[in-house]
């Protein structure tokens, strides 16, 4: 009796078996499909952030992993912790291991300059995410700091400014002095201020995106300027201490904030609900994440000659302010986690 | 003979223990530990990652290398004096910062701009300088004040030039070099690294300046009172850091243009770590330039491969600290422990067998038969001579003899009461010759050979011999020069105990039973030494027989008496006078019949010589017990033994009680009297020898009765 039974389970194993094969062998190609799933199959993508274990870069991480997991290839990232240095070291790492595409997201401006060159040289395409180098990749997703500049500047000169009838004295709470960011976005404030001579910088000193220092540099710069008019901020995470400081001196009706940053819900809409920030410049991290996975789709897909034909993806800029502010306005990592990308 | 006792033989004879202690004692041992660190990191990091040694991340690797290099260069000449420098991390973002603003943006000359930056880290060095060495502030708080204050103008630089700098860009080809190129394929860092390790290898362990380095650094009161400009001294090792600093600095500015405010951060935990992992020790004094190179490599091999495996963030940093507080725990225990280890270590005991122990009872028919014959003595300079271990007269009958002081004592004749110190050596001398000219030659423990003029002149004749290819311990250095004699052409022969232990030591050289002596030849007319006959047990008396040909010499541990041929017809033949003495031979010396004379310094006991046919039982003592307790020959007792050409033993002469000369380590026969020294004695023996020759003078009968 054992025996049959055996060869019972035994048969029907082997229709189970057949009929799923069935099911997944031949899935529908209207074309263009099958080929797109099995370029793209296996690829090796490498992922050298400025550092993990803050919104910006665990959000792209996750739309990355999200894509990745979906389409069969790997993304393997390597965290140089705000370290150039380390950072160029892991970069200089993944050259020599030949992933398909490396994504860079330099700290700074320079630094990376013989990096993308060689990686290229290297037959590896490159994607800057967010903050590019002096030498173009083959792609850049992220914001234009130039223009992020500029829509801060107005919000502060809108609010100081001539036809508001305040005293014209800001302050700008600046960070790492070599960022893309902070260069680029400082001639954008030179530009946009020179146009505008009512306003008077009163201070100007960089907190290196610690909001610990910068929590104390803006107290210090209050104490100072008790008439202080507008404060401009450079990025979220370094903002929080800036606006903590404001809170502390109980400015907040007096002195107008203007920050910028990735969009989260913690960090850009809880801070303009409750008054923190009175307007934000989003370059909303679900949208760059979506971009970032569509150029290296695009990539892994039409496999151009490293640095043949660079394109970019500047991400659409957000104004928030308490006045505009939706549900949908912000976005969560738990949510980009599940299912963003 | 057991055949567990051939065995022990054969096991003793061919497998070298002593090595292991040997190499253990070479000062390059501290580096091993770190050699063999950086053996285990390569190995671990190669199994978790296959690309590891791969040339294109080994090229990548070695361009920061040089980086490194350069800066722990400065770092260990710092630490070598005793100091630390915590300020290089922020030294080293100032010069980047200044480097990219003077070379990057104003595009400066290169010849003009380096040493620039140089001088920028070099002015931070010399107020940490001043501060540490001339107004003697602690070097660990300066440099890390400094370190906060340093970082504080580069964030102001950085704020002020930032922007400048971000869009700065020296095309010229020398700074491409820097910053990319390479010679035959070594990064242009890594070759000014290396050019400067190995200067820096030179000035620290063959100039003038890493002597005082080190003396500083070893103990900074004696390098004072030894005359070492201390202050300046230490300064100068800050500006040096400094000055390299700012180099490293340089060609970092070169390959990142990076004018980020995280330059450097940390910096100054790495290169602590790379110092003290290599095996330079914070407390000064210790380490080397290559202990450096390794050191920096470990910590860097480890920081990109942790990079490298995608390790979270601060993993790096985390690792970096327990490295560090490992390496500082070896240090610590290292330095402590070291001697200690060295000292169970080094004693290797080796088979040895002596024949049965002569019978020496009184009344029996042996030739060792006990009596009293140097019972009451006369005794010369009671009390006041501390060590006299050989005593020897001049054709006017002064005594001489030798002291623990380093002195040569002169005893005025004829009654030998007064005395003088003739000339002062600075080491105990042990044995003592007059050459035909009327110098007097003596061996000096820990010295070597020296030669006093009758006016007191001391000359150093040497305290070197050729190095023997295979040895292990350098054995050019003489260590234990103990007693000598001089042939009719003038060429010195002069033993020395052992190459393996210091004259304290002498003692724990019985332990080993191994032959650890050997017997130089000295060569006035070359003015230089040859090893002759190596490897014999504590080789001790050396007498030049009538004949000038031929030479007799005691080895102390062997307990027997050869003779040896070094010139004439049987040139180079050795052949045994006297086996199986019941003692331990000393000096020999001629006796006024033509016979010669023999101090026994200690008495064989049958234990002892069950114990030199057990090594394995000597390596557990030397292990497991304190020093104070380990079985030593017994050095209680001795005799002065007669005995001619032949090896007959003709006379022996004991002190039973051994009140007066309870340890005989030479004799000395002038006018009728045999003189008794000993090496921990307080006196000089005075023995009437019935019926000599009351005109004999050992002077005369080798050099010739003079005018």
């Amino acid at each position: 009796m054992p025996a049959m039974k055996l060869l019972k389970a035994m048969a029907a194993a082997a229709v189970l078996t057949a009929a799923t094969g069935a099911a997944v062998s031949e899935p529908y190609d209207d074309g263009q499909s099958k080929t797109y799933y099995e370029t793209v199959k296996g690829k090796k993508v490498a992922f050298v952030p400025l550092s993990m274990g803050f919104d910006l870069t665990e959000g792209w991480n996750a739309g990355l992993q999200n894509q990745a997991r979906a389409l069969g290839y790997t993304v393997e990232v390597r965290d140089p912790n705000w370290n150039v240095e380390a950072g160029v070291q892991a970069a200089n790492g993944f050259i020599a291991d030949k992933p398909d595409v490396l994504i860079l997201h330099p700290l700074d401006q320079q630094a990376y300059n013989r990096v993308v060159p060689r990686a290229l040289a290297a037959g590896i395409n490159v994607i800057q995410i967010n903050m590019k180098s002096v030498t173009n990749g083959d792609a850049f997703v992220g914001a234009d700091w130039y223009d992020l500049g500029v829509k801060q500047a107005e919000a502060v000169v809108a609010a100081c400014g001539k036809d508001s009838g305040k005293n014209g004295k800001i302050a700008i709470v600046t960070g790492q002095a070599a960022t893309p960011t902070i260069v680029i976005g400082n001639m954008a404030f030179d530009d946009v201020f020179g146009q505008h001579p009512e306003i008077q910088i009163v201070a100007r000193q960089s907190a290196d995106f610690d909001p610990a220092k910068a929590q104390a540099i803006t107290s210090t710069i209050l104490k100072q300027n008790p008439d202080l008019c507008g404060i401009v901020g450079v990025w979220d995470g370094q903002d929080s201490g800036t606006a903590a400081a404001i809170r502390e001196a109980n400015m907040q009706d007096q002195v107008f904030f203007v920050s910028s940053g990735g969009g989260s819900k913690a960090a850009a809409c809880d801070n303009i609900e409750n008054g923190s920030f009175d307007a934000y410049v989003s370059y909303d991290v679900p949208g760059q994440a979506r971009d970032l996975n569509a150029a290296l789709k695009i990539l892994l897909q039409t496999k151009p000659e490293p640095g043949s034909n660079p394109f970019a993806l500047y991400t659409p800029l957000k104004v928030l302010t308490k006045d505009n502010l939706t549900p949908s306005s912000c976005w969560k990592l738990e949510e980009l986690k599940a299912m963003g990308g | 003979m057991a055949s567990s006792e051939t065995w022990t033989r054969w096991r003793y004879r061919y497998i070298p223990d002593k090595f292991v202690g040997e190499i253990l004692s070479k000062s390059w041992i501290d580096t091993l530990i770190p050699v063999m660190i950086l053996a285990g990191v390569v190995t671990v990091f190669s199994i978790a990652m296959p690309g590891f040694l791969a040339a294109s991340s080994l090229s990548d690797i070695a361009r920061i290398y040089g980086e490194y290099l350069i800066i722990i260069v400065g770092i260990t000449v710092v630490m070598m004096a005793g100091g630390i420098d915590l300020t290089v991390g922020s030294t080293f973002a100032l010069c980047n910062l200044v480097a990219l603003l003077v070379i990057n943006s104003m595009e400066v000359n290169l010849a003009l701009g380096i040493p620039a930056v140089m001088l920028v880290g070099g002015l931070v060095g010399l107020i940490n300088g001043v501060l540490i060495g001339y107004l003697g502030m602690r070097a660990f708080l300066t440099t890390l004040v400094m370190l906060i204050l340093i970082r504080a103008v580069v964030d102001q630089g950085l704020l002020d030039y930032g922007q400048v700098i971000a869009r700065g860009f020296n095309a010229s080809a020398t700074w491409e070099f820097m910053a990319i190129g390479d010679v035959f394929g070594v990064p242009s860092s890594l070759v000014v690294a290396v050019v400067i390790a190995i200067v820096g290898h030179i000035v620290l362990t063959r100039m003038r300046f890493g002597w005082h380095v080190s003396a500083v650094g070893g103990s900074r009161r004696s390098a004072y009172n030894a005359g070492i400009r201390v202050k300046r001294t230490i300064c100068a090792t800050y500006v040096l850091s400094g000055l390299l600093t700012g180099l490293a600095a340089t060609f970092y500015a070169a390959r990142m243009s990076s004018a980020s405010a995280d330059v450097g951060k940390g910096l100054e935990v790495t290169m602590l770590t790379a110092a003290v992992l290599g095996g330079i020790s914070l407390g000064g004094g210790r380490g080397s330039i290559t202990k450096a190179v390794i050191g920096a490599m470990i910590v860097l091999l480890v920081q990109n491969s942790l990079i490298r495996m995608g390790l979270s963030s601060g993993t790096s940093s985390l690792v970096l600290g327990l490295l560090l507080l490992a390496a500082v725990a070896v240090d610590v225990r290292w330095v402590k422990n070291r001697h200690k280890v060295l000292a169970r270590a080094y004693v290797s005991p080796t088979y040895f067998r002596l024949p049965p122990l002569p019978e020496t009872a009184a009344g029996s028919d042996s030739d060792y038969a006990l009596n009293d014959k140097l019972r009451g003595v006369e005794a010369i300079g009671l009390g006041e001579l501390d060590g006299p271990e050989d005593v020897i007269f001049d054709q006017n009958d002064n005594l001489y003899c030798g002291s623990r002081h380093g002195d040569v004592i002169r005893f005025f004749a004829p009654d030998h009461k007064r005395w003088e110190v003739f000339a002062h050596i600075g080491g105990h001398p042990l044995g003592f010759a007059f050459d035909r000219e009327g110098n007097l030659h003596t061996c000096v423990g820990g010295m070597g050979l020296f030669r006093i003029s009758p006016a007191g002149e001391v000359t150093k004749l040497s305290d070197e011999t050729n190095r023997s290819l295979l040895s292990i311990v350098d054995d050019s250095r003489l260590r234990l020069a103990d007693d000598l004699d001089i042939a009719p052409d003038g060429k010195v022969y002069f033993s020395e105990a052992t190459v393996r232990y210091e004259m304290y030591d002498w003692m724990v050289d019985a332990l080993e039973g191994r032959g650890n002596g050997r017997i130089i030849c000295y060569d006035p007319k070359t003015n230089s030494s040859r090893t002759m006959l190596p490897d014999l047990q504590l080789p001790n008396g050396i007498c030049v027989e009538k004949g000038g040909q031929s030479l007799l010499f005691a080895e102390t541990w062997g307990c027997r008496i050869t003779r040896w041929y070094f010139d004439g017809p049987n040139k180079g033949r050795k052949e045994i006078v006297v086996d199986n003495l019941p003692g331990y031979p000393d000096n020999i010396n001629r006796a006024s019949d033509g016979s010669y004379w023999c101090a026994l310094c200690g008495m064989r006991a049958p234990v002892f010589d069950l114990a030199l046919r057990m090594p394995d039982f000597r390596r557990r003592m030397v292990r497991k017990v304190g020093r104070d307790d380990w079985l030593y020959p017994n050095m209680n007792t001795g005799c002065v033994i007669k005995f001619d050409a032949d090896g007959n033993i003709l006379d022996v002469l004991w002190d039973l009680g051994g009140e007066a000369h309870p340890m005989i380590t030479s004799i000395r026969e002038h006018k009728g009297w045999l003189y008794l020294g000993g090496i921990y004695n307080n006196r000089v023996g005075k023995y009437r020898i019935p019926g000599a020759d009351p005109n004999w003078t050992s002077l005369d009968d080798y050099w010739g009765e003079r005018a």
